[in-house]
């Protein structure tokens, strides 16, 4: 039988954000070889806003003034153990550098080897990474004063007006306890619900808790329920092709109401019925996967079966129920 | 750099016993659950089990509550709509006005606290609660930081604190003895809070012979992440003396915040604390006890002297976050721990404090008064 994993993902969005008439040539800069601020008023302000931080006027290109390329590091800590996140897999610094001609501190990173080469007060310099993307991460620093090597620069790149971020979490957990009961009844072959304490409804899968009377349920709650039931629902999809999309052929998706059960699952996808074929109060009959052929693939997030349980859903060939006793099924 | 807009303050304010007015809003229940190093169950049961202590508490049902809401973020559990689900736990039925903030529980109190301020309503409950053990909360945090200049540095908000605690010992305003002594009261203190994460009788100077981490902090000096929630009912003034006769009134409530340019702020002082401190009446009378969201160690003496707290406030008597910190939800404990000691007639009136963002960026501070 197939071993429950624990769960280990990461949930990614590719975030793009368009940079405006000020974080576009700073980032254009980084890109290119210098560092840019704005001077509003008698101050220079690194990294540089697109307003006055004091009065909130709008603060234009025309403001924008070359600062570095090195400074002073006025505020630091030391990273022994860098994050996923982190520019650096080695320890290396966060500090405030404080640029020659700034009057504001900007936060970057100091790859000084060892926390004894760090102190308030030190000088540090740019450097540009060999690959720049029009990102703060294009440049770093270090210990000294002596100025970087010109970058090459492609004098035909365009401007930066789109800045990418791809941020992600890495999630770890066991599967929750009413989660993990479900999945290995669904491996042994059974379906396992649980009955509320509150009105006597069996909810297929459950949550873990009935919500409607606010409470929560434990393993003395559980039910086996049937692996026959009835349609409550159906759709059909025509797969849309975009990035990661498998389907390429229209299916039914269907919720069955388990007889037993008081809640309906969802999201059963059915394959060899025709959607002429297919009504409300039809009888389904699940058929299993021979029981080596099972797959653990559940986790705490779905709220359906899972389809690595079973072959498909049949027919049974019983007489459909009548539709108007569903409604109270039918989403 | 902080906002100077009028400050938000309920008409009533000060250590006197004042008349309330109809839209006086005062605490009348609380509940919270234990700082778990890992919940096994959903989200939804942690605040199930906390709002079903909460109204058997208060001995109300849930239909009468006007208005719910909830703090919470949804990407510490990885989980897409988690505070759609997590409406289930504070009760889906019977159909309510329902709100959400991506922030700690404290500021869906802040909302509810003015909603209720219209007049038409009269009871809220407030939820805080947080996952945060699937994920590393460090990975999510530093999303908050700007989008262009800091967050793809991966500058979180243990790397801030690093560099603020350095400033503040180089400035001369705290030492690396004053900041271990800050967790080692905590300790002492949480000893007496069954909700605590942390059970250490660690010394000053067993605290300060642990290895640096994000030096000059220690690991200690991060407060210790937890899965957890918190909930509170509020009510007007007449439904509030009806439910209890030990109201805990919310005198001023007021939330502020500095710049998200890092080189613009005083990492040193926390002028959006002292802000809100002004608008919320902290100095209108005795402050008996401070519950302060206190996630680094030397976090505490920055919001002391910004508060101008004497000696005789007892300040974090929970022990604070440093103790056991319920992400999302430790906020809205503070206000819960100073509430329950005025109830039950520990102090007569307190502050509690809320934080969001890196180096102490947004302070909301709540001011708490006993008497009928």
């Amino acid at each position: 039988m197939a071993e429950l994993q624990d769960i280990d993902f990461t949930l990614e969005y590719p975030y793009t954000r368009t940079t405006g008439p000020i974080i576009g040539p700073f980032l254009t800069g980084l890109r290119d070889g210098r560092i840019l601020a704005t001077k509003v008023g008698d101050r220079v302000i690194c990294p540089p806003l697109e307003y006055d931080p004091d009065t909130g006027a709008t603060v234009g290109p025309e403001n924008l003034v070359e600062v570095g390329p090195a400074g002073e590091v006025t505020g630091w800590t030391w990273v022994t153990r860098p994050t996923s996140k982190h520019p650096f897999e080695h320890p290396f610094a966060f500090a405030q550098i404080k640029l020659d001609g700034a009057d504001t501190t900007m936060l970057h990173v100091v790859d000084a080897g060892s926390e004894d080469a760090m102190s308030t007060g030190m000088r540090v310099v740019v450097r540009f990474r060999s690959e720049r993307l029009g990102t703060i991460n294009d440049v770093y620093f270090v210990p000294g004063d002596e100025p970087p090597e010109a970058p090459e620069v492609d004098d035909d790149a365009e401007p930066v007006t789109i800045t990418e971020h791809l941020i992600g979490v890495r999630i770890r957990e066991p599967l929750q306890p009413h989660r993990r009961r479900f999945a290995e009844g669904l491996l042994a072959g059974k379906i396992i619900g649980q009955r509320s304490p509150a009105d006597g409804k069996v909810h297929v899968p459950s949550r873990g808790y009935d919500a409607t009377n606010r409470v929560p349920m434990t393993s003395e709650h559980d039910v086996e329920v049937a692996d026959v039931g009835t349609v409550t629902s159906f759709t059909e999809i025509v797969p849309v092709q975009y990035h990661g999309q498998t389907e390429t052929e229209p299916y039914i998706r269907c919720s069955v109401l388990l007889d037993g059960a008081d809640t309906t699952v969802g999201g059963i996808d059915i394959r060899d019925i025709s959607v002429e074929d297919f009504r409300v109060g039809m009888r389904l009959q699940m058929v299993w996967r021979d029981s080596g052929d099972r797959m653990g693939d559940l986790d705490n997030r779905g709220y359906g079966l899972n389809e690595e349980v079973y072959e498909r859903w049949e027919p049974t060939g019983e007489p459909d129920v009548d539709p108007e006793s569903l409604k109270e099924h039918n989403f | 750099m902080s906002q100077s807009t009028q400050p938000a303050q309920s008409p009533q304010s000060g250590s006197a016993q004042p008349q309330r007015h109809e839209n006086d809003i005062a605490i009348v229940g609380f509940a919270q659950t234990d700082a778990h190093v890992r919940y096994d169950g959903p989200e939804v049961v942690l605040i199930m089990e906390c709002v079903n202590a909460l109204l058997a508490g208060a001995g109300i049902e849930r239909h009468d509550i006007d208005f719910t809401i909830a703090g919470s973020c949804d990407y510490l559990s990885g989980m897409p709509f988690a505070f759609v689900s997590n409406v289930d736990g504070m009760g889906a039925w019977p159909p309510v006005y329902e709100s959400h903030v991506e922030m700690d529980g404290a500021w869906a109190l802040f909302e509810a606290w003015l909603r209720l301020q219209m007049g038409d309503i009269d009871v809220a409950m407030v939820v805080g609660s947080g996952k945060s053990s699937p994920c590393n909360a460090r990975e999510v945090f530093h999303l908050q930081a700007d989008p262009y200049a800091v967050a793809p540095l991966g500058l979180d908000p243990d790397a801030m604190a690093g560099i603020a605690a350095r400033s503040l010992i180089e400035s001369r305003k705290a030492t690396e003895t004053e900041i271990a002594e800050v967790v080692a009261r905590s300790y002492q203190a949480a000893a007496s809070n069954p909700h605590a994460q942390i059970r250490s009788t660690a010394s000053v100077e067993e605290l300060l012979a642990a290895p640096y981490d994000m030096a000059p902090l220690r690991a200690h000096d991060v407060s210790p992440k937890a899965d957890g929630a918190a909930a509170l009912l509020i009510a007007r003034r007449d439904r509030a003396r009806e439910l209890t006769d030990s109201p805990v009134w919310i005198t001023g409530l007021d939330h502020r915040i500095e710049s998200h340019h890092a080189g613009l702020r005083d990492l040193t002082d926390s002028q959006s604390t002292r802000t809100a401190a002004a608008g919320s009446g902290v100095a209108d009378g005795a402050v008996d006890v401070a519950e302060l969201h206190v996630t680094h160690a030397h976090e505490e003496i920055i919001l002391r002297n910004a508060l101008n707290l004497n000696p005789s406030t007892a300040v974090n008597p929970s022990g604070g976050p440093l103790a056991g910190d319920p992400v999302m939800a430790t906020g809205l404990v503070r206000v819960v721990e100073v509430a329950r000691r005025i109830a039950a007639g520990e102090a007569g009136r307190g502050v509690a404090h809320a934080s969001s963002g890196a180096a102490l960026q947004q302070n909301l501070l709540c001011v708490l008064q006993g008497g009928a």
